[in-house]
């Protein structure tokens, strides 16, 4: 009798373990389910898949022709070689390709789902909001821009002799996912505003925007910008950062606890801000 | 169980003027007004009524599911649905509630409808067996196999009305609210629709919120009603009451044969009683307690030489309006 | 067919413009930075040269054009094939075809309405913006006001040739339904191939030499050059009438899809 009333700490530790786990695995198989809807639906478009992951391909590509137009012209770009100034380009592509390809659905927030009232069906579900929106919106195009992000980083890396360390490795992978927390992020944030505003699609993209300048060497640009980009908007941290500590091994610290800052800020801010926009919601309808 | 005490929903809402100078205005110095869009509404629902409401369209019957539902919050007063207040408690609340709104559609587009099944499957977390056993009845209710396959996107609006229902019904919820299911259907969807309602409410005892404003959809499925006007909880009663009271009102419309001729025909004059003549047509609204229909017809033909002539029921507007003007008798 | 009766359609597209105003400058902003970093990319480009001229163009040569061929792709930029696939998809194609009105008119009016906005609003600053830098820079004006009507007219023109160009491909949503992946790789194209990117004199030699036999010259380098004032005005003149062929061509070639679609909507059913 009393131990059902009051429960031992180890069994209660345990019944908390045991929760928790409950509610990891369901979370994976839930998961699990969408993913594999979303495949069913990529065999479904797969003509449009091929097509839209060509299309950013193909962009991409005229991207890099351009720099490499303009190096026709100079030797170096604020002490970056024609390779540096691709691989750090391909690197930004990663992090962003990542994202876009699970988070896709925060645009679809922004725009229209919240203004057009579809946006209550989230709400009638025993799954977390966010979570179902975010579950929902696997976009395979991503993977256009993925690859090409990888296949540059790897042409540029193989044709500058580059050799890095284990911890090197290791470093830039955790970079390259706090990296796809700081867009996931960010995204959540802009994206939440619509649950006041009713349309907030157009913050989002210029939000989204700046991101275009970390592309190239942040260097080139004026203090504001640079600062906007590093502290206020920190896409920075997505490439520009850790792409340089990769090719130069300086700055580990700064370069990829930055992004690893960045990206935990970020997300726990839209998290943050997402909840009470659910509240705002709730209080004034649609 | 359902409760609602006094609740209250305001909305500010950005006043919008007409035309192209009216659009650059409301572009530098926008106008708010704040609208009373649920005025003060109190009722209670037993486990297992079929309660349906109804009003002219923006009255407040959808905002009223929305706060039953938790996606909106009241200004002020409460509700308490099988011991819950929905917006506190919502993972564990909808849980135990099926919504279908009539106007939107709660499947994935771009698969098989069995795909959201599936899916709901997995998000409701129902065990195989009891799955396996609620799709076969609910399939076999809303008649869901010729089109269990399909694309959602490929389904007719009839078809989605199906689907989104035993989508809201799959994990057996306790509470189902029904937002205009049969909005935009046609008279035999309609029907099927109505049938699998009462079939689904006969066999689980699951209480029903619908709302509606088909006075058919009512009159088939519901025995109590709430009237809804201008936010405000007009009347909460039986159908049949009203129908006593005010859906005895008929109209006959019809067209002379001769435009100029002068009509008389002696009727007893009461309340309802409106002749309305405009050239070759002609309307008589009248009360069928009065006078019975096949007398007035008779009386009619018998006072008029008639080229065509057609008898229509009172709209729900109608009825509205003489309850708002009547509101002391109820 | 009387004017008057496409002055809805214009009035149309300004409403709608208005009322999605944060649409339009969300997208607007978008824009502004891409310009923002080709801007700085550039100025450190010339920076690493040892002349500071390359390819006959001065560093303040670039920034105008690297403005210039921006606010020009926006001004210009068309929608249209994207709106018929829209008509084309949802269905509504058939209502503006049962409507009295010749159909690639009609959408070009209701762009047109939706640029008016644009004009006002944006040209007039931005423009006022470049003069008042390129004066910084040079301490000489360089505004002269029959350049700014001649660039105007070329962009009038640019913006045919892309509406026509576009026009043409919005009816391939009959053959694939979705027109998204495909439309945005046209943009690319598009974007890099008429000097959108980077001033076409920067492309290798054989390059150049087939780009003269293609319509993308048109649509958007030739304007933003007659701007900067680096071109004759034999070249000038030689590039719009360029412009003007292409408008026509691609006029011709839209009616001509058109027709046979018409044809083949009428007789299977759309």
């Amino acid at each position: 009798m009393t131990e059902a009333r009051n429960p031992s700490v180890p069994a209660r530790v345990g019944t908390a373990v045991r929760r928790t786990g409950h509610r990891i695995r369901r979370f994976f198989r839930l998961y699990r389910i969408f993913i594999s809807q979303f495949l069913k639906r990529l065999v479904e478009y797969r003509i449009d898949f091929l097509t839209g992951a060509f299309a950013f391909f193909f962009g991409q590509l005229f991207n890099v022709l351009f720099v490499f137009l303009i190096f026709e012209n100079i030797t170096e770009l604020d002490g970056w070689s024609l390779q540096h100034i691709i691989f750090i380009y391909g690197f930004s592509l990663i992090p962003r390709g990542i994202d876009h390809l699970y988070a896709d659905n925060l645009w679809k927030v922004a725009y229209f789902l919240v203004r057009k009232g579809d946006f209550d069906k989230y709400l009638t579900r025993p799954i977390d909001p966010l979570l179902h929106v975010l579950m929902e919106g696997f976009e395979p195009d991503a993977l256009g821009e993925l690859l090409t992000g990888i296949i540059l980083v790897i042409a540029a890396g193989t044709s500058l002799g580059l050799e890095l360390t284990a911890a090197q490795w290791l470093l830039g992978a955790v970079a390259v996912a706090a990296g796809t927390l700081i867009y996931t992020g960010i995204k959540i944030i802009f994206a939440s505003a619509a649950l006041w505003i009713k349309r907030s699609g157009s913050l989002l993209h210029m939000v989204y925007m700046t991101s275009d300048f970390v592309k190239y060497p942040v260097s080139i640009y004026n203090a504001f910008i640079r600062t906007l980009v590093t502290y206020v908007i920190p896409f920075a941290f997505t490439s520009f950062y850790p792409a340089s500590y990769l090719l130069t091994g300086k700055d580990p610290l700064f370069c990829v606890g930055g992004t690893v800052i960045a990206g935990i800020t970020a997300v726990c801010l839209g998290r943050f801000i997402w909840t009470r926009g659910i509240n705002a919601y709730e209080s004034a309808g649609s | 169980m359902i409760e609602v005490h006094n609740i209250v929903k305001d909305f500010r809402k950005t006043i919008k003027k007409p035309g192209l100078a009216g659009s650059v205005a409301s572009l530098f110095r926008p106008e708010y007004e704040t609208v009373r869009a649920v005025d003060d509404v109190s009722f209670k629902v037993p486990e297992g009524e079929i309660l349906g409401f109804i009003g002219p369209n923006g009255a407040g019957k959808s905002t009223i599911i929305k706060m039953l539902t938790g996606i909106l919050t009241p200004n002020s007063g409460s509700c308490r649905i099988n011991g819950y207040i929905p917006q506190k408690e919502r993972k564990k609340y909808v849980r135990e509630i099926g919504v279908v709104f009539g106007q939107r559609t709660q499947l994935w587009w771009d698969l098989p409808l069995t795909e959201t099944y599936t899916v709901l499957r997995e998000i409701y977390n129902i065990p195989d067996a009891q799955f396996k056993k609620r799709m076969g009845f609910l399939t076999e209710v809303l008649e869901l196999d010729q089109f269990i396959s399909s694309p959602v996107r490929t389904l007719s609006l009839g078809q989605r009305m199906r689907a989104d229902i035993a989508a809201s019904m799959l994990h057996s919820p306790k509470v189902l609210f029904l937002d205009e299911p049969t909005i935009g259907l046609d008279i035999v969807v309609k029907d099927n629709i109505r049938k699998a309602i009462r079939e689904l409410n006969r066999n689980e005892k699951t209480t029903i919120i619908l709302t509606t404003h088909d006075l058919s959809d009512i009159e088939l499925l519901c025995k109590r009603i709430i009237l809804i006007d201008k936010g405000r909880l007009v009347y909460d009663g039986e159908l049949s009451h009203i129908r006593d009271t005010f859906g005895k009102v008929r109209e006959i419309s019809f067209t002379l044969a001769d435009g100029s001729a002068a009509i008389d025909f002696d009727v007893p004059k009461h309340e309802d009683l409106a002749v309305v003549r405009e050239g070759a047509q002609v309307s008589v609204r009248f009360n069928t307690s009065v006078i019975h229909l096949p007398d007035m017809l008779a009386k009619i033909l018998a006072a008029a030489r008639v080229s065509d002539i057609a008898v229509k029921d009172i709209d729900v507007e109608e009825i509205l309006r003489r309850v708002y003007t009547r509101q002391a008798v109820l | 067919m009387k004017i008057k009766a496409y002055l809805p359609f214009i009035s149309g597209g300004i409403q709608s413009q208005l009322a999605y105003k944060w649409n339009f400058f969300g997208f607007f902003i978008g824009e502004i930075f891409f310009t923002f970093v080709m801007y700085y990319l550039w100025k450190a480009v010339f920076l690493h040269t040892d002349t500071g001229i390359i390819n006959g163009f001065t560093i303040l040569d670039m920034t105008v054009y690297i403005f210039v061929s921006n606010i020009t792709q926006f001004l210009t930029g068309t929608d249209a094939s994207y709106a018929i696939g829209e008509e084309i998809v949802d269905g509504s194609v058939s209502m503006r075809m049962i409507k009295p009105v010749s159909y690639d008119i009609s959408l070009l009016f209701n762009e047109i309405g939706t640029k008016v906005v644009l004009l006002v609003l944006i040209m007039i600053p931005v423009f006022t913006g470049i003069e008042i830098f390129r004066y910084a820079q040079t301490g000489a004006i360089a505004f002269s006001a029959s350049r700014l009507g001649v660039y105007l007219v070329s962009s009038i023109l640019s913006y045919l040739v892309l509406f026509y160009f576009d026009l043409c491909f919005g009816f391939l949503a009959f053959v694939l339904k979705n027109l998204w992946g495909f439309n945005l790789l046209k943009g690319s194209i598009v974007r890099f191939l008429s000097g959108g990117m980077i001033p076409l004199v920067f492309f290798p030699a054989w390059a150049l030499g087939i780009l003269r036999f293609l319509p993308f010259s048109s649509m958007c380098y030739t304007p933003v050059m007659i701007y900067t004032g680096n071109w004759s005005a034999a070249q000038t003149l030689a590039s719009m009438a360029l412009q003007l062929f292409w408008a026509i061509a691609f006029w011709l070639l839209s009616r001509a899809i058109w027709n046979t679609t018409v044809k083949r909507l009428t007789v299977q059913g759309g």
